[in-house]
């Protein structure tokens, strides 16, 4: 199967609009993803586990599922959507419509959206649990401090992100998401100190 | 074997790719020298458009493939030229009788 030119996959993004969408998917799915590793860090750390290998294996297990999830997720869902509007044209341009430019915009479209929709939560927890990788060449609470604090950046820069998408208070947008992050803490600050 | 040197079709096709880039892909085609695409009506999501190509050698064939492969269905062909040189239609008495009914 010959692969499609740079030139020609930009057409296809253009007819298919997929800026938008994976955009949207992508600050939503990594902002899923860095609070889903939060909370596996948060309790981690609240539940006193101590080894460095422990929590690159639950971090590193909870990110592929989450990759996975959402690339099938994505995949199936937008398919199905694309299909369904196509389907829908075909019955005004009373033609076949599947080895069409705007055919084609949609398979490309799906994929994106798919690749995107895994990616996004996959890098933002591999990134979060990133300081553990370092194994015993740093102490253990260290790497739970610079987790802590990527995520929080990761949170921070995602809310930068949408600001500047909807063109509002960026460092506001930025704090919002911090918000959720600080409640996640909270929570297993909690568990920790009760259970 | 005389040559097509104007091509006038009616295409219905969807909103996207847009006639920007049909008119540029027709544009390109061998034995055409020059493109024009109007739109003449539109609704939620298709166009209807006129199609009126110019050149030494239209390959009706290759016009069709691009039009399919944007997406669009030709309706109909409503004018072709052909032969060494292009003329126009020629004006009858019953063109009147048949305009002033309208």
């Amino acid at each position: 199967m010959k692969l499609p030119s740079i030139r020609t996959l930009r057409k296809y993004h253009r007819i298919a609009q997929v800026g938008e969408i994976a955009r949207r998917y992508f600050a939503m799915n990594a902002f899923d993803g860095v609070l889903t590793i939060l909370g596996v860090l948060v309790g981690g750390f609240f539940g006193q586990v101590r080894n460095a290998a422990s929590i690159v294996t639950l971090g590193m297990a909870a990110s592929f599922a989450m990759g996975v999830s959402g690339f099938y997720g994505a995949y199936m869902t937008e398919r199905a959507e694309r299909n369904r509007a196509l389907t829908e044209l075909e019955e005004s341009t009373l033609s076949d419509l599947k080895d069409t430019d705007i055919g084609h915009a949609s398979t490309y479209a799906t994929i994106v959206v798919s690749l995107v929709d895994g990616f996004s939560p996959f890098l933002a927890a591999a990134i979060a649990v990133s300081p553990f990788f370092l194994g015993d060449a740093i102490p253990v609470e260290t790497a739970f401090y610079i987790s802590f604090a990527l995520a929080f950046a990761e949170l921070f820069g995602i809310g930068v992100f949408l600001g500047s998408v909807s063109r509002e208070r960026m460092i506001l947008s930025g704090a919002k998401m911090v918000t959720a992050g600080i409640i996640i803490a909270a929570v297993g600050y909690l568990l920790g100190t009760t259970a | 074997m005389s040559k097509v040197r104007r091509l006038v079709l009616d295409v219905l096709k969807p909103h996207q790719p847009t006639i920007l880039d049909l008119a540029v892909k027709l544009g390109d085609l061998e034995g055409v020298e020059g493109c024009d695409v109007v739109l003449n009506e539109i609704d939620n999501k298709v166009e209807n458009i006129k199609i009126t190509l110019e050149g030494p050698h239209i390959n009706f064939d290759e016009v069709a493939a691009v039009i399919q492969e944007s997406g669009g269905s030709i309706h109909s062909i409503d004018k072709v030229s052909t032969g060494k040189e292009l003329i126009e239609e020629a004006n009858t008495p019953q063109d009147i009788t048949a305009r002033w009914m309208r």
